[in-house]
C-alpha cells in the first residue's frame, strides 16, 4: 500500500455517507465499521467521523486470547477471523478508540478493515472515496505532508477557524506579518 | 449502450461476475457520477462503485446516493398495473388498466370538454421524459391543463433569472470553478444536508482562504464555518438583500463601469435602497448591524465572488423578488459573465434545470419558449406536427390546479414522477381535491402517498431501467445510462405516455420505438429557443464529460460561462431589482407567535417515496422532528424527546422535540419528507408568489404547545 488514510475531523458534516458506503465494501456483509458522532448536538452540528487507526501494535489483535485477528503485511488489522473468533469480546474493550463492533446474532467481532479488497489495489476504501467533504481521504505521502503545511500557512495567514478570521488577533505584538 | 466508461489511468474496484454500469445519481441535482454493480449472472443490482473521473463529483457521493441502487431491486417495488375496486387495489393486466383510463378520459372528455383532463408531472426524470410530459398533455390529450412539482422547487428562481438576466440558467458559471473564488455569499441553502457533494467545492476554496458568508436562519454546518453567519428570520431575504446592496453603493464597491455598460434600472435601484440602512434592514431582518456590515465589506471587497441561494429563499411569496435582489448583488459587483465568479441557484430534483426547460409548464414549450408567443408556438406545432391553432392554451401552475378541481373544471388527473398529497404545502386541501377527482391515473414505482388516491396506478420504472439524459445544476446535459431491463410489467413513463396516446387515437405523433428517437425531436423542438440543445448528441457528452447549453449547433463548443458579452433580455442588459420590503404572507401574532419553517435532512430526498424505503436512510432518520432552540423550549417547559404539538391556521400536528442551540430562538424548524399525519405540509401556507406560483411553504406562524 502507497497511500495515507488522512483525516480531519473538523471538515466533517454529518452526511454518514462514510457509514452508507462501508456496509458496501466487499465482505461487510451491510454492516459498518465505523462511527460518526455530535460532538455536542445540543451547541452545534459538528461532527466527526471515526475508523479503526490500524495501530501498530493493536491493542485489539493483543487481547485476543485465540489469536483470531490478524494483521496484513502493510500493516492491516483485519476482523476477526470467522472460524478462531470466539466471541469473548476483549478486542471490543481493548480498543482504545472503541472501534471493533459485536455481532450478537453471529457471535463475532467485526471491525474497520480499511477495505482491503480495495487499498491492497491503492483503491480509496470506500468511505474516503465518498465523502464527500474530504474529512476522510487517501492520499499520497506528499499530498498528506503538502496539506500539513498548508494548514500552518493558513492559520498564520487567515486566522483560525472557526472563528470569524481576524488574522491579527492570532499575531503577537512583536511579530511582523507582510501582508496586503 | 450500457458501456463502463472510466477513463484510461483510473483505477476501480471491478469484481469478478459483476458489470459497471456508469451513470449517474438518481436524486439531486448534483447528479453525482457513479457506476451501478450488475452481477451478470443474476441480472440484479448489487452495489455502486464511485466514479472517480466524473470531474464534477470526482467519486463522491451522500449517502442518499450511495444507496440509490437499492431501490431498483427493491421489494416494495409495484410490478404490475392496480386498479382501486371498492376501496382496495388489485392487480391488472396493462390492457385494462388502459381500456379504463380510455373510458374514463373520452368519457370525460366528452362531457366536460378537453379541458376536464390534466397531468402534474415532474422533473426527477430524462429530458427525453420531461419534454414528453408538455407534448403528451397538449397534443396526445388535447388538454391545456399541465403543470408540474418544478412549481414547489425551481420556478423562482426561473422566473427570478428570466427577469434580471433574460435566460434561466440554474448556474452562469462551471462549479469545478467554484474553488477559485474568493467569496461565497449563501443564502437559504443547507448545503451539506441537501447538496452534499457540492462541500468539497466550496472546502477547496476555503483551503485556498476564500471567505463564506451564510445566510439562514439556522446554524447549518456551512453557516458554522462561515465567516459571517446572517440569521435572518424567514422570510426576510429582499430586506437582507437590499441591506447589503445599500453598503455596496455606500461604499462606493459598486463596479460602476460594468453596471454602466451592462445593467438597466441602477439609478433605480440606488434611490430605492436608500432607505435599507443597516439599521433599518438589522430590525426587518433580525440580523446585528455589526454582521451585516461586515458582511457587506468581506463581500464588497472580494475580487470574485459567487452569489448562491437555494429553497430557502426561493419558497417565498416574494420567491422571485428574493431571487432578483440577490442577483442584483452580483451584477453591482460585476461578477456575472467571468471567471470563477457569478451566480447561481442551487436545483433540487436530479433534472430540475432540463425539466423546466422544455414545456411540462403550464405557459412553457421546448426550449424555454412561451404559449403565449404565436411564433413559438408555430415553431413547436410544426415540430410536433399539428396545426398552430390546435396548441392549447396556457393552463395554471401546479397548486392552482387544486382549485380547478375543486371548482369543477379539471375532472380527471394523470399524476407522473411526483407526490404531491407530501410535497404541496396546505395538503388536507390538495387529499380533498384527488378525492373530488372523477379519475386519477397515477405512475409510479412505489405506493405513494399520491398513488393512494388513484383509481390506477401503472408500474412506473427507475432510473436505472431507462436511459436518457439529464442536465445537473450547473446547466451541463449529462447521459444516465439503462443497467437492466424494467422488472415485472413496468413500463418507463414514455411508453406509458405513448400507449395512452394511442388510446385517445394520437399515436401517430408518438411513434417512438426508443429513447434516442425522443431525443433527436427534442432537440429539434429546443433548437432556436433559449435553452438550445440542437448541438449536443449522446455521442459528445460521453467524449467532453456533458455539454453546457445553449449549444445551437453539433460545432458549437457549448456555454459553460454565461453572459460573457451580453444578456438574453431585450436590450441586452440585465435588469437591477428594485424590490420594495414586503412582509411574508403571515407573521407572528397573539395567536400564533413564533415562525415556522420547514427544510430537508441529509437522509432523505424529497417527498421520501424512495428514500423512506432504503434501510440505511431509515435507520438514521425514520421520523419528523421539531427542531428549537433551548430557550423558546424552556418557555413552555419542554426538553430533548417531549411532544410538542404544532398549530397554524390550517392544522396541527405532534412532534417529538430536538433541542439546539443551532437555530434562531424564535424559529422552529421540521423537516417536510414524510406523507399523511407525519407532513408538516399540514401545516405550511399556500401563499403563491404572484409570478413564479411558487408557495410559501418556507414561512408561517406557529403556535407551540406541550402535547
Ligand atoms: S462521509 Fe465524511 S462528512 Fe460525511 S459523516 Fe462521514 S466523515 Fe463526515
Ligand atoms: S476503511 Fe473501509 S472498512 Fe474501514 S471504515 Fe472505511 S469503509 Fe469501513
Ligand atoms: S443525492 Fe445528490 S449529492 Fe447525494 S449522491 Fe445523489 S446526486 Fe450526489
Amino acid at each position: 500500500m502507497n497511500k495515507i488514510m488522512y483525516l480531519e475531523f473538523e471538515r466533517c458534516i454529518g452526511c454518514r455517507s462514510c457509514q452508507a458506503a462501508c456496509r458496501e465494501c466487499g465482505g461487510h456483509d451491510a454492516k459498518e465499521r465505523n462511527y460518526v458522532e455530535y460532538v455536542d448536538f445540543f451547541e452545534s452540528r459538528q461532527t466527526y467521523p471515526m475508523l479503526c487507526m490500524q495501530c501498530k501494535d493493536p491493542a485489539c489483535a493483543r487481547v485476543c486470547p485465540a489469536n483470531a485477528i490478524q494483521i496484513t503485511e502493510d500493516g492491516v488489522v483485519l476482523s476477526a477471523m470467522e472460524e478462531k473468533c470466539i466471541g469473548c469480546r476483549n478486542c471490543t474493550f481493548g480498543c482504545p478508540f472503541g472501534i471493533p463492533k459485536f455481532d450478537f446474532e453471529e457471535n463475532k467481532m467485526y471491525k474497520c478493515d480499511m477495505c482491503y479488497d480495495r487499498t491492497q489495489h491503492d483503491i480509496a476504501p470506500m468511505c474516503a472515496s465518498v465523502c464527500p467533504s474530504d474529512a476522510i481521504r487517501f492520499i499520497d505521502f506528499d499530498e498528506m505532508q503538502a496539506l500539513r503545511r498548508r494548514r500552518t500557512q493558513m492559520n498564520l495567514i487567515e486566522g483560525k477557524k472557526p472563528t470569524e478570521q481576524d488574522k491579527w488577533q492570532y499575531v503577537p505584538e512583536f511579530f511582523g506579518v507582510y501582508s496586503d | 449502450m450500457t458501456q463502463f466508461l472510466a477513463k484510461e489511468g483510473v483505477k476501480n474496484l471491478h469484481r469478478e461476475g459483476e458489470k459497471l454500469i456508469t451513470t449517474h445519481c438518481c436524486y439531486c441535482g448534483m447528479q453525482c457520477g457513479m457506476h451501478i454493480r450488475l452481477n451478470e449472472k443474476t441480472g440484479k443490482v448489487v452495489g455502486v462503485e464511485p466514479r472517480y473521473d466524473w470531474p464534477v463529483t470526482l467519486g463522491k457521493m451522500c449517502p442518499k446516493g450511495v444507496t440509490a441502487y437499492q431501490t431498483v431491486d427493491h421489494e416494495e417495488r409495484i410490478t404490475t398495473p392496480l386498479i382501486k375496486k371498492n376501496g382496495q387495489f388489485v392487480k391488472a393486466s396493462w390492457d385494462e388498466a388502459l381500456d379504463l383510463i380510455e373510458k374514463n378520459f373520452k368519457e370525460l372528455q366528452s362531457k366536460h370538454g378537453k379541458d376536464a383532463l390534466s397531468v402534474y408531472g415532474g422533473v426527477s426524470m430524462t429530458n427525453e421524459k420531461c419534454y414528453l410530459v408538455g407534448k403528451y398533455a397538449r397534443v396526445g390529450l388535447g388538454t391545456r391543463f399541465v403543470d408540474y412539482n418544478g412549481r414547489f422547487c425551481m420556478s423562482s428562481a426561473a422566473g427570478g433569472f428570466m427577469k434580471t438576466l433574460g435566460t434561466d440558467r440554474g448556474s452562469t458559471l462551471p462549479w469545478t470553478e467554484l474553488e477559485h473564488t474568493d467569496c461565497f455569499f449563501i443564502s437559504g441553502w443547507n448545503a451539506a444536508e441537501c447538496l452534499p457533494t457540492s462541500i468539497q467545492w466550496l472546502w477547496k476554496a476555503r483551503d485556498k482562504g476564500a471567505k463564506m458568508i451564510v445566510a439562514d436562519p439556522r446554524e447549518t454546518q456551512i453557516a458554522r464555518l462561515a465567516d459571517v453567519h446572517l440569521d435572518l428570520k424567514s422570510g426576510t431575504d429582499s430586506a437582507l438583500a437590499n441591506g447589503m446592496l445599500h453598503i455596496i453603493i455606500r461604499d462606493g464597491y459598486v463596479d460602476e463601469e460594468y453596471v454602466n455598460e451592462r445593467c438597466n434600472n441602477y439609478d433605480e435601484l440606488k434611490e430605492l435602497v436608500k432607505t435599507f440602512t443597516p439599521e433599518y434592514t438589522s430590525q426587518l431582518t433580525g440580523v446585528s448591524v455589526e454582521k451585516i456590515e461586515k458582511a457587506a465589506t468581506i463581500y464588497g471587497k472580494s475580487p470574485r465572488s459567487v452569489v448562491m441561494f437555494c429553497r430557502g429563499i426561493e419558497q417565498q411569496r416574494k420567491g422571485v423578488d428574493n431571487v432578483c435582489t440577490y442577483t442584483s448583488m452580483a451584477l453591482l459587483r460585476g461578477q456575472i459573465g467571468k471567471f470563477a465568479s457569478g451566480v447561481s441557484t442551487v436545483t433540487g430534483q436530479g433534472n430540475g434545470q432540463g425539466g423546466r426547460e422544455h414545456g411540462q409548464k403550464a405557459d412553457a414549450l421546448p426550449g424555454y419558449r412561451k404559449i403565449a408567443d404565436p411564433e413559438h408556438v408555430k415553431y413547436v406545432a410544426g415540430v410536433w406536427g399539428i396545426q398552430p391553432e390546435e396548441m392549447p392554451k396556457a393552463g395554471v401552475s401546479a397548486f392552482e390546479m387544486f382549485d380547478e378541481i375543486q371548482n369543477g373544471n379539471i375532472r380527471a388527473m394523470h399524476v407522473m414522477c411526483s407526490n404531491p398529497a407530501v410535497s404541496a404545502p396546505n395538503t388536507e386541501y390538495v387529499w380533498d381535491s384527488f378525492r373530488k377527482l372523477d379519475f386519477m391515473v397515477v405512475s409510479d414505482f412505489f405506493m405513494s402517498e399520491t398513488a393512494e388516491f388513484a383509481d390506477v396506478i401503472l408500474p412506473a420504472t427507475t432510473w436505472a431501467e431507462d436511459e436518457g439524459t439529464t442536465t445537473n445544476l450547473e446547466g451541463r446535459v449529462i447521459r444516465i445510462r439503462k443497467v437492466k431491463d424494467p422488472i415485472g410489467e413496468s413500463k418507463t413513463d414514455w411508453e406509458i405516455m405513448k400507449a395512452i396516446a394511442e388510446r385517445m387515437g394520437k399515436g401517430s405523433f408518438f411513434p417512438y420505438e426508443n429513447v434516442p428517437q425522443i431525443w433527436e425531436e427534442f432537440r429539434l423542438a429546443s433548437k432556436g429557443g433559449k435553452a438550445d440543445y440542437y448541438g449536443i448528441t449522446y455521442d459528445r457528452i460521453d467524449k467532453e464529460d456533458g455539454v453546457f447549453w445553449p449549444c445551437p449547433s453539433e460545432d458549437h463548443p457549448g456555454t459553460p460561462t454565461m453572459f460573457k458579452e451580453k444578456f438574453d433580455t431585450p436590450n441586452g442588459k440585465a435588469n437591477l431589482a428594485t424590490v420594495a420590503w414586503q412582509e411574508p404572507a403571515e407573521v407572528p401574532s397573539a395567536n400564533y407567535p413564533h415562525t415556522l419553517t420547514t427544510g430537508r435532512v441529509v437522509f432523505h430526498y424529497l417527498s421520501g417515496t424512495q428514500t423512506r424505503r432504503v434501510k440505511f436512510l431509515m435507520e438514521q432518520c425514520p421520523l419528523p422532528y421539531a427542531e428549537l432552540h433551548p430557550e423558546l423550549a424552556s418557555q413552555y417547559n419542554l426538553v430533548n424527546g417531549d411532544k410538542i404539538k404544532l398549530t397554524t391556521p390550517r392544522s396541527s400536528m405532534v412532534l417529538d422535540v430536538r433541542l439546539t442551540k443551532a437555530i434562531r430562538n424564535d424559529h422552529v424548524f421540521v423537516p417536510y419528507h414524510w406523507g399523511k399525519e407525519l407532513s408538516v405540509n399540514q401545516l405550511t401556507n399556500p401563499a403563491l408568489d404572484p409570478t413564479s406560483r411558487m408557495p410559501e411553504i418556507k414561512v408561517c406562524a406557529v403556535k407551540i404547545e406541550k402535547a
